[in-house]
């Protein structure tokens, strides 16, 4: 064997212990890393084979061939089709079945009265399709709807709902419409339902009604299949026959495109979200891993001496400790990799824990899953370990001869000019910061200083470190006598390593507290919001068709402003418009009664005279746009083409959007209605309890939506922030386990190097216990010096995201005290935890041989 | 009779400014080939130094060292690695093996470090001489002080070098193991016509050697040939001498 591979082999096998934390941080990250990519992949391919059992039968689709971008709705939305288009259809040679499919958004109400679904998957409505070969679903009980009123619902919906054949029960498509189970299906075989979607059908007629604008006539699509022709020949076929505006593509294709529509949107900012993480655990772990070979090769200076000394060439000794790095990194990652199957399930329960549903199905790992992370975790020790091995190789031969000095801290000139980089790098990231935060705002600018400016926190660590340590040690000293005093010295003995060690856990705690302060601010803003420009006294709502959901009947407004309880009542719906080339939501509503329980601020021009073709538009949206009162704006429909001119300019960042026109004007180019929110104001004199009763009666034949004082409004809109925030900590979790590991890792091999300085210490009669203690405040001590940078740029950057992220210029910042310290606090609790075992092998140490180790 | 290495007007200095220090004040010495040469000297008499410029381990300020015909001042790094593998061996106080190798693979280390195959037979005799044959596949750690130092000179031996130096090799062993040691040493000289260069500061270990060199304050100040460990006490003996009178001035 070759010399160099042997001395790295052994040396592998002989510091098993040490490299440990080393090992566990690559296969953390790695891990996460797999995690994250089979998770992707496995959706992905989840979502392609539900897309495609969804057309299994289906050879041809036929829609309209505009689609306006909604953020909510993959695929954007279409308008409808003539029905007759159908028979016409039908009647092609060589077409075995045509048949029109209505579909929308429909949410169920359970048997206890509470809605099925609507956090996120979609809850589905439209027709049964009576051709069993075009109709992806089967059915498992009863019978298929032929009645108006009767429905088969999917048997995960009547699983959750506890809902059974012969049940009656309520479909919010949004209005009310009563219905009675008469049948129970399944998605395809045995699927309890399309992923965890839920999917009610109704008769073609019912479905029309409830589902269309139009109420009669109109299909969403219409389905073809043929038993002689291709996909592609049907398509060319039925093709000319077409009226302009429609197309036809094959049901191949329509699978391609719902998958790609998921994976682009959905998909796609879900797993970089999740990449993101990954990155910053493996950022984490760089650090864990650098500092162990940097302390291991410090130790192994005479070892390696002697090699130079004995004819090793500096290439030799870089290839030895390179070596040790990639064969580390190479088993780690593959570890890592075993274990990233464990994470994709356990990223998937996190997911359904906070009420995310994935859809199910078998795991798929792709060659790129495998290769990218081995690829990646190899390179990280690889690279971590380059300039330690870089060092190592530079080791003069006569190093041998003496008794080096493992734990000495850098020379002057290098610290000066690290201390001079570190100051640039700051000097020029945070005006970056800064700037990019409050004039602009740009995210580039602020992202770009933020990175110069982690950087340069940590290239000025080093230098901070001795300070820092003996600043947040002072109490240390004079709490624990001697030995505080000791741990107060050790940490801060070699500056470097306490710098680099902290560094990984400030990044950790820097990340979770930018996300705290962020989180906390988008609340604020959310509270903000409602409190400015709510001003009614009630809210109703239920989830809107992007949010998994179907909204608020529209109906349910004017009923609610006939009650004697209620001064106005004002449903706010949605709509989507392109507006030069980009899909806008429009805010939908009766502006009259909208400016009675909302604020808009100063209003320029008219709310009340904005007719069938006026616009009003937010004055920030306007100014970005030069806009102004009587500016005609061509905007298109899922229906096509109209002209509207701005009528009224209002203050943004409300509950109401940029943009805002009257139900009149949205009236001929709806799809399906809904409102998200019915704004009520009370009559004087009416108790909110009264009123609350009062509209939940009459909401309650509406399909039971909720109903809300003003500040459980705001509460619940800001909700969904605390949900992002616990996936975020959970995910942050794995960066901060990471920098644990690597303070303990430092701690034990600095234990290991100080073991005669521990044995004298016990020899001229320090306890056990004084000796634990030590060694735990000193691990203590270095969690605190990364906890308190950490903090310090991550609000630092917190403040800087929230200002760039707000371009309006309407958004809150919050500091959140209470959570902040919590962090802290969990930080310190860390920091003791990582000194524990440390610090228990310290103690168990043998005085006569400590003294007596070379 | 040819040197096998050699120095000439060797200056060696440290430091600077105030803090300068001459280790190596113009030092011309030659060590003879297939001789055991040992050099005295009281402790900052710059010994060490001479035999690491000597070496190839530090270079010197000025003046020139060679080794054979080679001179050591014209290498780099490179080179001077490849002379350090290839032509001489190192015995070193302490920290003399690899902790992970086994004995047998710290023998051969400077041969696989080239990538050479080490000759069986001379393997075999250098094994049978330091008598370590049932402890080939231990590690140095659970080898006696004395033992470990064998290996390392069955190390230094292992590739025929053109000289071994030897550093204080005996500084931390008990008068039997050192005397082991040594006998080993002078045996290499004696039969496998091997030179040798040792620096000691212990008489009876100078004893061992055919010539004595004395350095004091950065010069050679004498050499013994044939010294008794008496002689040797003796001649040091001047030297703690003279410092006192130095001193008492």
């Amino acid at each position: 064997m070759n010399a160099s591979v042997r001395i790295g082999a052994r040396s592998l096998l002989a510091h098993r212990r040490r490299l440990v934390g080393t090992v566990l941080s690559i296969v953390l990250g790695v891990a996460f890393l797999t995690g994250t990519m089979v998770l992707g992949d496995t959706l992905r391919a989840n979502f392609d084979t539900l897309f495609a059992d969804a057309n299994a039968g289906t050879d041809a689709v036929v829609r309209s061939a505009d689609a306006i971008a909604d953020p909510g709705v993959p695929g954007g939305v279409r308008a409808p089709l003539d029905d007759a288009l159908t028979a016409k259809l039908r009647a092609v040679p060589g077409v075995g079945a045509a048949e029109g499919s209505v579909q929308g958004a429909g949410q169920l109400i359970g048997a206890d009265g509470r809605p099925i679904g609507g956090q996120g998957p979609p809850t589905w409505a439209g027709n049964w399709i009576t051709d069993p070969k075009l109709n992806p679903y089967r059915l498992a009980e009863g019978r298929a709807p032929a009645a108006p009123g009767e429905a088969v619902i999917n048997r995960g919906a009547a699983r959750t709902g506890k809902l059974h054949v012969g049940d009656t029960t309520v479909l919010r498509t949004p209005d009310p419409v009563r219905i009675t189970v008469v049948g129970i299906a399944t998605f395809g075989a045995d699927a309890d339902g399309m992923g965890p979607s839920t999917f009610t059908a109704l008769t073609l007629a019912d479905a029309q009604a409830h589902l269309t604008p139009r109420g009669s006539g109109q299909v969403s699509t219409v389905r073809l299949r043929s038993d002689s022709l291709s996909q592609r020949q049907l398509v060319e076929r039925v093709r000319p026959l077409l009226p302009s505006g429609v197309e036809a593509l094959t049901g191949a294709d329509a699978t391609a495109q719902s998958t790609a529509d998921v994976s682009g949107r959905f998909l796609g900012l879900f797993t970089t979200l999740l990449l993101v993480f990954a990155g910053i655990a493996l950022l984490v772990a760089t650090f864990t891993i650098h500092n162990t070979f940097a302390i291991v090769t410090a130790q192994r200076t005479r070892e390696n001496a002697l090699l130079r000394a004995l004819g090793a060439s500096r290439r030799q000794v870089l290839g030895t400790t390179l070596g040790e790095a990639l064969a580390i990194g190479l088993l780690a990652s593959a570890l890592g990799l075993l274990g990233g199957f464990g994470v994709a399930a356990g990223l998937k329960a996190l997911f359904a824990a906070i009420g995310f549903t994935l859809p199910t199905g078998g795991t798929v790992i792709k060659a790129a899953t495998v290769v990218l992370p081995l690829l990646v975790g190899t390179l990280v020790a690889a690279g971590s370990a380059l300039a330690p091995a870089l060092r190592a190789a530079r080791t003069a031969p006569l190093a041998a001869l003496r008794d080096a000095a493992v734990d000495e801290a850098a020379s002057g000139r290098s610290a000066l000019l690290r201390g001079a980089l570190g100051a640039l790098l700051v000097a020029g990231g945070l005006p970056a910061v800064i700037v990019g935060a409050t004039r602009g705002p740009s995210l580039v600018l602020t992202v770009g200083g933020a990175l110069a400016l982690l950087l340069g926190t940590v290239v000025l660590g080093p230098v901070a470190a001795a300070t820092a340590v003996r600043v947040l040690g002072a109490p240390l000293a004079r709490l624990r006598g001697v030995t505080g005093a000791l741990a107060r010295r050790n940490a801060a003995r070699n500056p470097g390593r306490t710098a680099a060690t902290a560094s990984a856990l400030m990044v950790g705690v820097a990340v979770v507290t930018l996300f705290t302060v962020f989180g906390a601010s988008v609340q604020a803003t959310l509270d903000d919001t409602v409190s400015r420009s709510f001003a009614g006294d009630l809210a109703v709502t239920a989830p809107a068709a992007g949010a998994g959901g179907s909204g608020v009947s529209p109906k349910l407004a004017p009923a609610l402003a006939a009650l004697p309880e209620v001064r106005a009542a004002a449903g706010l719906g949605r709509g989507v418009a392109q507006v030069d080339g980009h899909g806008k939501q429009l805010d939908v509503a009766n502006p009259g009664q909208l400016a009675q329980v909302t604020d808009l601020g100063r209003v320029d021009g008219s709310l009340a005279d904005l007719g069938a073709d006026g616009l009003a538009v937010s004055r920030t949206e306007a100014a970005a746009r030069g806009w102004q009162l009587g500016t005609v704006v061509p905007m298109r429909f899922a229906d096509g083409p109209a002209a509207f001119t701005v009528r009224a300019l209002y203050r943004g960042g409300g509950v109401t959007g940029d943009y805002l026109i009257s139900r009149q004007a949205w009236q001929p180019h709806r799809v399906q209605d809904s409102d998200g929110l019915v704004a009520v104001a009370l009559r004087p004199g009416v108790s909110l309890a009264a009123g609350k009763a009062a509209i939940a009666r009459v909401a309650d034949a509406y399909g039971n939506p909720q109903v809300q004082t003003r500040a459980e409004y705001a509460e619940s809109s800001a909700s969904g922030v605390d949900m992002m925030l616990s996936v975020v900590y959970a995910l942050l979790a794995l960066a901060v386990l990471i920098a644990l590991l690597g303070i303990a890792n430092t701690l034990t091999l600095a234990v290991h190097e100080r073991i005669r300085e521990l044995g004298l210490l016990r020899a001229v009669g320090q306890t056990r216990a004084q000796l634990r203690a030590m060694v735990r405040w000193e691990s203590v001590l270095v969690a605190a010096f990364g906890t308190a940078g950490g903090l310090a740029l991550g609000a630092l950057l917190g403040w800087a995201l929230t200002r760039a992220a707000d371009s309006a210029g309407t958004g809150s910042f919050a500091l959140p005290a209470g959570r902040l310290a919590i962090v802290a606090l969990v930080g310190l609790a860390a920091g003791a935890l990582a000194g524990l075992r440390p610090a228990a092998r310290a103690a168990r140490l043998d005085i006569l041989r400590a003294v007596a180790a070379a | 009779m040819s040197a096998a290495a050699r120095v000439e007007k060797a200056v060696k200095e440290y430091g600077v400014g105030d803090t300068r220090v001459r280790a190596l004040d113009e030092v011309s010495v030659e060590f003879a080939a297939a001789r055991f040469t040992a050099v005295m000297g009281p402790s900052g008499s710059g010994k060490s130094t001479l035999m690491h410029c000597a070496a190839g381990l530090d270079t010197l300020s000025d003046g020139r060292a060679w080794l054979g015909d080679t001179e050591l001042s014209a290498l780099g790094d490179r080179e001077l690695t490849l002379l350090r593998r290839e032509r001489i061996g190192f015995v070193f106080q302490a920290f003399n093996l690899v902790p992970t190798l086994t004995v047998r693979e710290n023998i051969t280390l400077p041969l696989d470090l080239g990538g050479a195959a080490p000759d069986p037979a001379w393997l075999d005799t250098l094994i049978e001489v330091v008598g370590l044959r049932d402890r080939l596949h231990h590690r140095p750690s659970q080898l006696s002080g004395g033992q470990q130092q064998r290996v390392a000179v069955a190390r230094a031996l292992a590739g025929r070098p053109q000289v071994v130096f030897a550093d204080e090799p005996t500084g931390n062993l008990d008068s039997r193991s050192g005397g082991e040691v040594l006998g080993l040493l002078r045996s290499a000289v004696d039969t496998m016509h091997q030179s040798v260069v040792m620096v000691t500061h212990d008489p009876a270990a100078a004893a061992y050697a055919d010539t004595v060199l004395f350095l004091a304050d950065g010069r050679l100040v004498d050499t013994m040939r044939e010294p008794t460990a008496e002689r040797v006490l003796d001649r040091m003996k001047a030297f703690d001498g003279r410092r006192t009178r130095a001193g008492a001035r």
